[in-house]
């Protein structure tokens, strides 16, 4: 940009305002506002007097961040949509597009010093929690450069403060109230985000976490992610009670709309305020929805309509949501968030040629890490007669 | 029929003979991930077969109080290797409940089904073979059919019996395995292992997906080594039929075991103990166990991990040669 305005200026001299009607070289000559209020929904509250705040501001940089991230998870699942269908991803894959909002939300009312823990659908989590795309690409195609050295696949992917990625349905929720236990022992002033979704929601395991949650004050938000279908059972059908954020019980719930970034940001700020401050956990229902199927193997129609889908892709997706918020408020313009859309793109291309070309890791590989051992220890194969070297 | 098709028609025919049962689980109504249960709630209604919420110990629970109060409960784990929730349950409540209470309670028309094995891209957690947790706990029957045809008679008897019965199907021959099925109902007998080829030289005993790996095995070594292979069809895993194994152990005077469950614990250390006590005298070499490694099941390594046939083949071998 700085390039074309001194190109321009060597060979003919256009004043300022002319310059404007030429699109696409304003940015540097920055006539965008630097910030924005927005109201955001109200939450719905559960034992609460009062709830996060109704309108926010957005500042630029933040609302460029916010859109950049967000497209490029989209991206990301897309293009891994594209490498399962080439079965060069294999296993199972479960796609987080339409669910982008409340990943980059919540990361952006959060602290990288706080921890967060989910369920399979985590590969948005791995981005926002730090792990470089190509990574969790080279993670999926099960490659040596990937996250998790390409042993773990989809559902398990982990960062720093970040603890997967887990494949049992519900069985990560009491992890994360141990984690926000550790949180509180070490007095470092850290929360713990332990999300689950709507159908792991009726797990007794999670009312057992609650429970212990609530009797020890632990620095813990519960999140359930409320996408209405559990794999292929709608909510209604599932769950006695689809109030999720009231679930808790004994412990203060809000219902969030997770499709606008800005309302799960105050949420979660809120949210983390209250649990720093000691008062113990707090539940957050996200409203939110996802495009995919259940996995790669679900087509997504068979039990919701395609007019549903396409109506939520309308109406509520969350990137053009904060897209018309920023173009309208004039934090943007088309042309700019175009620049990020074509970036976003040759980075993503880039992660999966680094993913396809990778190599597997080796075969030795198979016996490392079962246990931590200082001598490496040998672990039993199909016969007597094959033993791998294991190295904890 | 293929699989699927054989358990559905067996839980059709299950359904019209038996008045008090009832199909449950995750996602059964519409048939189910695998399709086992296709139009079954058309044809019976929503009050026989319905859906779950996601909740392994609630359904397994539940199934314990349907079958205790009378009615014989069918209930579906959506994969084996999520059963662990419901583990307490089985070994607690269902097994011990006839034991615990003199006869004067039981949950025998109960019968588990659930999903196993490896199926070539199911990773950690949709490809385990638990069958030897279960082994380890009397007052259950734990039961793997080989193909459409076992699976339906077997899933017949299961549902007769009067014990808590966990039936594994191998998802990976769901669509693979195709036979001739009678649409009526018949029974298989459990606790009564299939001696499928006659041999004098090894025994190879197997069950599940593993019992076609070990036919081609017998066949191979027939043609490249001149060994004659009795393969043996365990079907039951509790109570297993240690009688037909050991019958032919003795005659043969080598077995091999395999199955896909790690080595360590996994249900060949149990038959090759047994065996070892019976037929100590007839044995002409160690009892060779091939299985998968002690290691969880890999994402990506699974070609190498699962005992296949060249594996089976060069343990036959060494044997022969011992």
């Amino acid at each position: 940009c700085e390039k074309a305005c001194m190109m321009y200026s060597k060979f003919v001299f256009i004043p300022v305002t002319r310059l404007h009607e030429k699109a696409g070289l304003l940015n540097c000559v920055s006539h965008f506002a630097s910030e924005a209020t927005f109201d955001v929904k109200k939450c719905d509250l559960h034992r609460l007097e009062e709830g996060p705040p109704v309108t926010t501001v957005l500042t630029r940089e933040e609302g460029l961040r916010y859109y950049r991230t967000m497209q490029t998870i989209r991206r990301m699942e897309l293009k891994a949509d594209q490498l399962y269908k080439q079965k060069i991803i294999r296993g199972f894959c479960h796609l987080y597009d339409g669910q982008e909002a409340c990943c980059v939300g919540l990361e952006a009312a959060i602290k990288p010093t706080d921890h967060l823990i989910t369920a399979y659908r985590a590969h948005g989590y791995a981005y926002t929690r730090g792990t470089p795309i190509r990574e969790i690409l080279a993670e999926l195609t099960g490659r040596k450069g990937g996250c998790a050295k390409g042993k773990g696949g989809s559902m398990h992917m982990y960062a720093k403060n970040f603890y997967g990625g887990n494949g049992i349905v519900g069985a990560q929720v009491p992890l994360g109230a141990g984690i926000a236990l550790a949180c509180n022992y070490f007095g470092k002033d850290e929360i713990c985000l332990t999300l689950y979704g709507d159908g792991a929601a009726n797990q007794g395991q999670i009312f057992e976490t609650y429970n212990m949650a609530a009797l020890w004050k632990l620095p813990c938000i519960f999140i359930c992610e409320n996408n209405r279908y559990g794999m292929g059972t709608s909510v209604e059908r599932a769950a006695a009670s689809t109030d999720y954020y009231k679930r808790g019980d004994f412990i203060p719930g809000i219902r969030v709309d997770g499709m606008d970034i800005l309302c799960v940001r105050e949420a979660t700020k809120f949210a983390a305020d209250y649990c720093r401050s000691g008062k113990g956990p707090m539940l957050m229902e996200l409203q939110t929805y996802r495009y995919h199927g259940h996995s790669m193997s679900d087509p997504g129609i068979s039990y919701r309509t395609r007019e549903e889908i396409q109506e939520v892709r309308s109406k509520s997706d969350p990137i053009t949501l904060l897209k018309d918020r920023m173009v309208n408020n004039n934090l943007s313009n088309i042309e700019e968030l175009k620049e990020i859309d074509v970036e976003v793109r040759k980075e993503i291309e880039e992660a999966a040629q680094f993913a396809t070309t990778d190599p597997e890791p080796s075969l030795e590989e198979l016996g490392n890490h079962i246990y931590k051992n200082e001598p490496p220890f040998e672990v039993r194969g199909p016969s007597q007669w094959i033993k791998y070297k294991s190295i904890g | 029929m293929n699989l699927f098709q054989s358990i559905t028609s067996a839980l059709d025919n299950a359904l019209s003979r038996d008045p008090t049962a009832v199909i449950f689980g995750e996602d059964v109504a519409f048939g189910g991930v695998f399709r086992c249960t296709v139009g079954l709630q058309d044809k019976y209604g929503k009050d026989r077969v319905f859906n779950t919420p996601l909740c392994e110990q609630g359904i397994v629970g539940f199934g314990i109080g349907v079958a205790v109060a009378g009615a014989t409960a069918i209930a579906e784990i959506q994969f084996a290797d999520y059963i662990f929730p419901a583990f307490d349950q089985i070994v607690n409540e269902a097994a011990k409940y006839r034991y615990r209470s003199g006869d004067l309670f039981n949950c025998g028309s109960l019968t588990i089904r659930a999903p196993w094995g490896c199926v070539g891209h199911g990773a950690l957690y949709h490809s385990q073979s638990p069958e030897a947790f279960f082994a380890h706990c009397p007052g259950i029957k734990v039961v793997i059919p080989r193909s459409p045809l076992q699976a339906k008679g077997l899933l017949l008897s299961c549902i007769e019996d009067k014990n808590p019965c966990i039936f594994f199907e191998p998802k990976v021959l769901y669509r693979a395995a195709v036979e001739q099925v009678p649409v009526e109902p018949y029974y298989i007998p459990l606790s009564q292992a299939e001696v499928l080829q006659e041999g004098s030289d090894v025994t190879l005993v197997a069950w599940g997906t593993q019992v076609h790996v070990i036919r081609e095995v017998a066949t191979m070594a027939q043609d490249k080594l001149g060994v004659s292979c009795e393969v043996i069809d365990l079907k039951t895993i509790l109570p297993w039929d240690n009688e037909t194994v050991c019958k032919s152990v003795a005659k043969t005077g080598r077995l091999l075991i395999s199955h896909e469950a790690p080595l360590t614990g996994g249900f060949a250390s149990e038959i090759s103990s047994t065996v070892q006590e019976e037929c100590f005298l007839n044995l002409e070499a160690p009892i060779s166990r091939v299985c998968g490694y002690d290691t969880p099941f890999p994402h990506i390594f699974e070609p190498f991990y699962i005992p296949d046939k060249w594996k089976c083949y060069d343990a036959v071998r060494k044997m022969i040669n011992y």
